[in-house]
C-alpha cells in the first residue's frame, strides 16, 4: 500500500521531470516572449509558430509557444499567464477578430507589447501591430491563374470557407472581382466547405453529380482543394482545374503532381519573422517604426514556382 | 497467556495505526498532490508564488471549481451533467443578446440593466436544468443520455441566437443604461477577483447544504441507494431535479463571467468545459457511483487542475505533453480511489478492533 502511494508521488515526479525536459533551457537574464497561435498541429500555425520562435531565440530572447484552439477565453488564459510571467511582448494570432480585443487590451494595460500576427482584430491602438497577408490580393491573384487554367468559358463551382470567418469573404470577394469580369465563366454552384478536407470532398462529389460540365473548382483554402481533388479523382474525371489558398506543402506537392492548378501563399514565415522583429525594436527604442496595420502579399504558386516554396516561406 | 494476547494486540494496534496514516494519505491525496504541484512549480517559475499569479490562477480556478461544485450534487445522487459547458455558452450568449440587441417591446427596443440581464440569462440556465431534472425523473432517461442531448441542444441554442456570430462589445453604452457588465467578472472586491469570490459564496452555500442540512444527507442517500432513500421517505424526484438545477445555476455564472471577461460573447464558449468539472470532481474523491465524496473535494480537484494547467503553460511545457500529463494525473486519481476503497474494505476488521480497544 506504501508503495502504491510512492507510485502515485513518483508519478507526479515524473510529470515533473517531463516538464523540465520540455521547457526551454531557463536564462534567468533574457526576456521572455510569449508566441500564442491557434494550434500547434496545423502545418500552417506550425510553421508560424516556428518562425517567430526561432527569430525570438536568435534574438536572445526567452520564447513559450501556446496554442488556445480558437477559443477566445483559453486565450484570454494564456494571455493572463504572459502577463503572470512577466513576458516583455506577446505575439499573437488571435481567436476572433472581436472576443480577442479584451485580452490585447488587458496586456497593452499592464505594460505588455502585443503583435498580431496574421488575423486582425476589429480595434485600433491596441496592439502595437498587427501583420497581415493580402488575402484580397492574394485571392485575385490564384483567381487569375484559375481563369488562365479553365479558359475563357466553362462552368465551375466554389468552396467557400466558414461563413462566420472575416476571411472567407474577403476571399470569395476578391476571387469575383476576376472571374465576374469574364461573362462566359459561369459559376454553376457555391457551397461553403467549413476549410474542411472532408466535407469539401462530399460536397464536390454532389456538385459534380448535379453538375457534369464543370470545368474548375476554385477553393477558398488548400485543404478544401485538395478535398475537392480527391472527389474528382474518385469520380474519375480529369482536366477540372482546381486552386487553393494559403500555399501548404501538402498543396504545393498536389500542383507538382498536377492534381491541383495554382495556389496563394501567405507568407506565415515571413509574417512572424516581421513581428519579432519589430517587438524586438520597440522593446529596444519604444518604437516601431511602422504603421500598427501591416499587409504583406501573397505569393502565386503553379507548377513553374513550385521548388521555389517550402512550408510557407520562399526559398530562392 | 496473559501477556500473548497484550503482545497480539500490541501488534495488531501498530497495524491498525499504520493502516490508519496510510488511508489518511489516501484521503488527503488531493491536497498532498496539490501542495506538491505547488512547491514544484514555485520552484521551477520564479514568477508562479507571486502575489499577482495567485490572483489569476484563482481567478482561472473559479471556473472550473464553479462548475464542479455544481457537479458534485449531480454526481452524489449518481447521476451526471454533461451539459454544463454548453448551458455556460448559452448563458454567455443570452447575455451578449440582451446587451447587444435588446428586447423589442410595442415596437421599441428596450435595453435592460445589467442585473437583469444577469438575472434573465441564469432563468435560461435553469429552464436547462429543469429539462435535464425532468428528464431524468419523469421521463425515466439515463443521466448520461439526458444530459447529453441538452449538451447539444443548449449549444445549438447559443449558435442560433446569433447565427454562430460573436456578440462584441458588450461594455454597453451609458445611453442604453447597460454599462457595468465587464465589471461583473473583471473587478475586484479587497484586492480578490470578483469570480473567486462568487467561487466563495457558491462553495460556502454547498459545503453548508452538503454537510448541515438534510438537503445534502438525501443527496447522499440517493446516490447510495436510491430505493432505500425511496422507502424512508425522502422526495427523490425533488431533490434530483434539484441537483441539476443547481448545476446549471453554477453553469450559467460560469458562462457570465467569461463573457463578462471577454467582454465579448462567443457560442463556442465553453466547450469540453464538463470534462473539466467531471476530472475535478473525481479528483476530490467523489465516486461516479454516487453516495460518496465531498464538496471540499471538489474544490481541491478544480485547484489541482488549475494550478496543472497555468503551471505547465508557465513552465512552457509543449502543449502536447500538457495534455498527456493531465490525462495521467486524472487516470491515477481514479485509481488511487480504487485502492483506496479496497484497502478501506481490508481493513475494517482492524479498524474495528481498535475502535473497540479505544471504546474499552
Amino acid at each position: 500500500m506504501k508503495r502504491c502511494h510512492a507510485l502515485f508521488t513518483s508519478a507526479a515526479l515524473g510529470a515533473a521531470f517531463c516538464a523540465c525536459c520540455g521547457c526551454h533551457r531557463a536564462e534567468h537574464r533574457a526576456r521572455l516572449i510569449a508566441i500564442i497561435v491557434p494550434s500547434q498541429d496545423n502545418p500552417y500555425f506550425k510553421a508560424e509558430a516556428d518562425a517567430a520562435a526561432a527569430r525570438a531565440e536568435e534574438l536572445g530572447y526567452r520564447v513559450r509557444v501556446d496554442a488556445h484552439d480558437d477559443d477566445a477565453y483559453r486565450q484570454d488564459n494564456l494571455v493572463d499567464a504572459a502577463l503572470a510571467s512577466n513576458a516583455a511582448a506577446i505575439i499573437l494570432d488571435n481567436a476572433g477578430s472581436d472576443a480577442s480585443i479584451a485580452a490585447v487590451r488587458r496586456a497593452t494595460r499592464a505594460g505588455i507589447a502585443v503583435f498580431l500576427i496574421d488575423r486582425e482584430i476589429d480595434a485600433t491602438g491596441v496592439a502595437k501591430a498587427q501583420i497581415i497577408s493580402d488575402n484580397n490580393q492574394g485571392a485575385r491573384l490564384v483567381a487569375a491563374a484559375f481563369a488562365r487554367s479553365v479558359g475563357p468559358k466553362g462552368d465551375y463551382a466554389e468552396l467557400l470557407g466558414r461563413e462566420s470567418d472575416t476571411n472567407a469573404q474577403i476571399r470569395t470577394r476578391g476571387f469575383h472581382a476576376v472571374l465576374d469580369q469574364f461573362p462566359q465563366l459561369k459559376l454553376v454552384a457555391a457551397q461553403s466547405a467549413n476549410w474542411s478536407q472532408q466535407e469539401a470532398f462530399q460536397k464536390t462529389e454532389t456538385m459534380l453529380e448535379a453538375h457534369g460540365e464543370i470545368a474548375g473548382i476554385i477553393a477558398g483554402n488548400d485543404t478544401m482543394a485538395l478535398g475537392a481533388a480527391a472527389a474528382v479523382k474518385s469520380a474519375g474525371l480529369t482536366r477540372i482545374a482546381i486552386t487553393g489558398f494559403d500555399g501548404s506543402p501538402d498543396a504545393i506537392d498536389a500542383i507538382r503532381g498536377g492534381q491541383l492548378q495554382a495556389t496563394s501563399l501567405q507568407p506565415a514565415v515571413l509574417i512572424s519573422r516581421l513581428a519579432v522583429d519589430e517587438a524586438d525594436l520597440y522593446l529596444r527604442t519604444g518604437s516601431t517604426d511602422r504603421p500598427e496595420k501591416q499587409i504583406v502579399p501573397c505569393d502565386l504558386v503553379t507548377k513553374g514556382n513550385a521548388d521555389n516554396y517550402r512550408n510557407f516561406e520562399k526559398i530562392r | 497467556m496473559n501477556s500473548a494476547a497484550g503482545s497480539i494486540s500490541q501488534v495488531s494496534r501498530a497495524a491498525s495505526a499504520s493502516a490508519r496514516f496510510v488511508l489518511l494519505l489516501l484521503r488527503a491525496r488531493a491536497v498532498l498532490v496539490l501542495i506538491l504541484l505547488l512547491v514544484l512549480f514555485s520552484a521551477l517559475a520564479p514568477e508562479f508564488f507571486t502575489a499577482n499569479n495567485l490572483s489569476i490562477l484563482t481567478k482561472h480556478v473559479a471556473i472550473t471549481a464553479l462548475l464542479a461544485i455544481g457537479m458534485t450534487f449531480v454526481v452524489l445522487t449518481g447521476g451526471i451533467d454533461l451539459s454544463v459547458g454548453s448551458i455556460a455558452g448559452l448563458s454567455g450568449m443570452a447575455a451578449g443578446y440582451l446587451l447587444t440587441q435588446g428586447i423589442p417591446f410595442n415596437s421599441v427596443v428596450h435595453y435592460p440593466p445589467v442585473a437583469m440581464v444577469v438575472l434573465i440569462s441564469i432563468c435560461l440556465c435553469l429552464v436547462v436544468g429543469a429539462l435535464n431534472g425532468w428528464l431524468v425523473t419523469r421521463a425515466g432517461v439515463a443521466p448520461f443520455i439526458a444530459t447529453l442531448g441538452t449538451l447539444y441542444i443548449a449549444r445549438g441554442a447559443a449558435l442560433l441566437i446569433s447565427n454562430g456570430k460573436t456578440f462584441p462589445d458588450l461594455g454597453g453604452t451609458v445611453r442604453r443604461g447597460s454599462t457595468g457588465f465587464p465589471a461583473f467578472g473583471q473587478s475586484f472586491l479587497l484586492h480578490v477577483p470578483t469570480p473567486v469570490w462568487m467561487m466563495m459564496v457558491i462553495f460556502a452555500i454547498a459545503w453548508v447544504v452538503a454537510e448541515k442540512m438534510p438537503l445534502g444527507r438525501h443527496v447522499y442517500a440517493i446516490g447510495g441507494n436510491q430505493r432505500a432513500a425511496r422507502l424512508a421517505g425522502i422526495r427523490v424526484q425533488q431533490v434530483t431535479l434539484t441537483t441539476y438545477l443547481f448545476s446549471s445555476l453554477c453553469a450559467g455564472l460560469v458562462g457570465l463571467i467569461i463573457a463578462s471577461q471577454l467582454e465579448a460573447a462567443h457560442p463556442a464558449t465553453g466547450e469540453s468545459f464538463e470534462l473539466n468539472a467531471i476530472a475535478a470532481v473525481v479528483l476530490g474523491g467523489t465516486s461516479l457511483m454516487g453516495g460518496r465524496g465531498s464538496i471540499t473535494g471538489s474544490l481541491i480537484g478544480a485547484f489541482v487542475i488549475g494550478v496543472l494547467a497555468d503551471g505547465m503553460v508557465m513552465l512552457g511545457i509543449s502543449e502536447f505533453w500538457q495534455i498527456v500529463i493531465k490525462g495521467v494525473v486524472i487516470v491515477l486519481a481514479v485509481a488511487v480511489d480504487q485502492l483506496q476503497s479496497r484497502l478501506q474494505a481490508r481493513l475494517v476488521p482492524f479498524l474495528a478492533q481498535s475502535d473497540q480497544g479505544v471504546a474499552r
